[in-house]
């Protein structure tokens, strides 16, 4: 049954944090203009999350550090506290685009005004932070965002060319472009990288496995959530990416609208379809706005060595409290602005992935680390496949302002 | 590692979490304290913990904007206080005999006065 339980967490993260608005928009947008030609970015960005993830949570398990502990610990003052900086930054922006996603869901549903609704639906995800117990809040989040599900549904209705399909596993550059959609299509790779390991996922991840208290037993069930789990919201986005491929490429529609979206489940399944996709959205994107709200408020606590932990009442964790509260009025002040949720996902990409091989540098550094780690340091395969994203994650760091500005954020 | 045995301050004491007698959070070692004269050997007096003992550790401008938004508390803990080192630094007494926590337990007597908290 506890096995279960952590499942579950894996689950989430996996449908809350996988499929956050940001896979919604890029996963529709790339096969609308590429076809299936990005799907091999999906699946191999997936392979360096579980391999970050399930580190993370094993040193959670063996070493008993959260990520920001560990960042203030290797990385010293001068490194860490700009890294916290410009994460908590990115991991507010983020939280504002899944509240703004989360209205023009909510909009689509009752077509009540969108500040109003960006109002109220922070407010619900603050009453339900504070008043449930988190297990609850996990498992709800959880099990309705699976109702995400329904875009593999329709793919497999749409019967899309299997062959064709396995084929985009493979890596590849699509041949034939021009360099003006080379350029656009290098953006569109390096923003699904940063969409696929947003920074936020292992901050939630292994602060979940420390408070859980996870032993050495546990690690079982950490490899099994990181790749099953992972590989699960992995599915799911490359669901949205071919259906996307098949009914809006041929008709040169550009599915920018996270709303776009769920128009994939309502042509094969009519009204039913589009209330499951857009039920799905909500879910799934609400839930990311949980996990990006409180994952600035454990780098916060973390880095300075506060009480954090959402299995904790409110008061008895304050700090950790009033820094969470702040992350959430701080984006619900974004939405209210009028900047498009789009531009905020897009920020948010090309932001989170400047931070990323600064949040995974000293992962890398204690996973190797026999003394922390003793027999469960990282083997020859963690090292191998982490240490090629790492560099995949540099040149992509690097690349990624440049490319932004290139393509008018993919829009050229 | 026990209090007697030989360490390296930066990469072993500074910036690890600090946890009390009851494992509670208290902080994070911002900085050491040493002492000892001319010609005798360095003995490490006492951890520091405060936005006063991190930010001399940034430059000037920023040593300044932080102190002016975190204040220029340190709290000093005696190194015969600690039991044990290990990825973290645990204390042999409570946080609050310290005077650690002193703003967490504020809080929280505010916190317990708003419902369902």
């Amino acid at each position: 049954m506890g096995g279960l339980i952590e499942i579950t967490l894996g689950i989430m993260t996996a449908v809350g944090g996988f499929v956050d608005i940001s896979e919604l928009v890029f996963a529709a947008q790339a096969g609308s203009r590429f076809g299936f030609a990005l799907i091999w970015v999906f699946a191999f960005s997936t392979i360096g999350i579980a391999c970050y993830g399930e580190m993370s949570g094993r040193i959670a398990a063996i070493a008993k550090q959260p990520v920001f502990n560990l960042m203030r610990q290797r990385l010293g003052l001068h490194w860490g506290f700009p890294t916290l900086i410009v994460s908590s930054i990115v991991n507010t922006i983020t939280c504002a685009a899944e509240i703004g996603g989360t209205a023009l869901v909510l909009h689509l549903l009752t077509g009540w005004p969108y500040w109003l609704l960006a109002i109220l639906s922070t407010l619900v995800l603050v009453v339900v932070i504070w008043v449930l117990p988190f297990k609850w809040i996990e498992r709800s989040f959880g099990l309705l965002g699976l109702t995400m599900i329904c875009f593999a549904v329709a793919t497999v209705q749409l019967h899309p060319d299997w062959h064709a399909v396995a084929a985009g596993f493979v890596p590849q550059v699509p041949r034939g472009l021009p360099t003006k959609d080379l350029v656009v299509f290098a953006y569109f790779a390096v923003a699904i990288v940063s969409a696929v390991m947003f920074p936020y996922e292992t901050y939630f991840y292994s602060s979940g496995g420390i408070e859980e208290n996870w032993k050495p037993k546990d690690l079982k069930v950490n490899r099994i959530t990181t790749t099953v789990g992972f590989g699960l919201g992995s599915l799911l986005a490359i669901a949205i990416l071919i259906n996307a491929a098949i009914l809006f490429r041929p008709l040169h529609i550009d599915p920018q609208l996270p709303g776009s979206a769920a128009l994939e489940v309502a042509i094969p399944f009519g009204t039913t379809g589009l209330l499951l996709a857009l039920l799905g959205m909500l879910f799934a994107i609400s839930g990311a706005a949980v996990e990006t709200g409180l994952s600035t408020a454990y780098s916060i606590s973390q880095f300075f060595g506060w009480e954090w932990g959402r299995y904790k009442r409110p008061h008895e964790a304050p700090r950790f409290t009033i820094a969470w509260l702040a992350t959430f009025a701080a984006a619900l002040g974004i939405v209210l602005t009028g900047i498009e949720p789009l531009s905020l996902v897009e920020w948010s990409i090309v932001f989170s992935i400047v931070v990323l091989p600064l949040t995974y540098l000293p992962l890398m550094l204690i996973a190797n680390d026999r003394k922390y780690m003793g027999e469960h340091v990282n083997g020859w395969l963690a090292n191998g496949i982490g240490w090629t994203f790492y560099a995949v994650l540099v040149i992509a760091a690097i690349a990624a302002l440049p490319l932004y500005f290139a393509t008018q954020g993919g829009q050229a | 590692m026990r209090r007697d045995d030989p360490l390296r301050l930066l990469s072993e004491v500074r910036d690890l979490q600090i946890v009390d007698r009851d494992g509670r959070n208290c902080g994070i070692c911002d900085d050491v304290e040493l002492d000892g004269e001319p010609g005798s050997p360095l003995r490490v007096a006492a951890l520091l913990v405060g936005p006063g003992a991190y930010s001399r550790r940034f430059p000037g401008w920023m040593m300044r904007l932080v102190r002016r938004v975190a204040g220029q508390r340190v709290t000093s803990v005696p190194w015969n206080c600690i039991e044990k080192i290990t990825g973290r630094i645990y204390l042999s007494v409570t946080g609050e005999s310290l005077g650690l926590r002193k703003v967490e337990d504020r809080l929280e007597r505010i916190f317990q006065r708003i419902p369902l908290s």
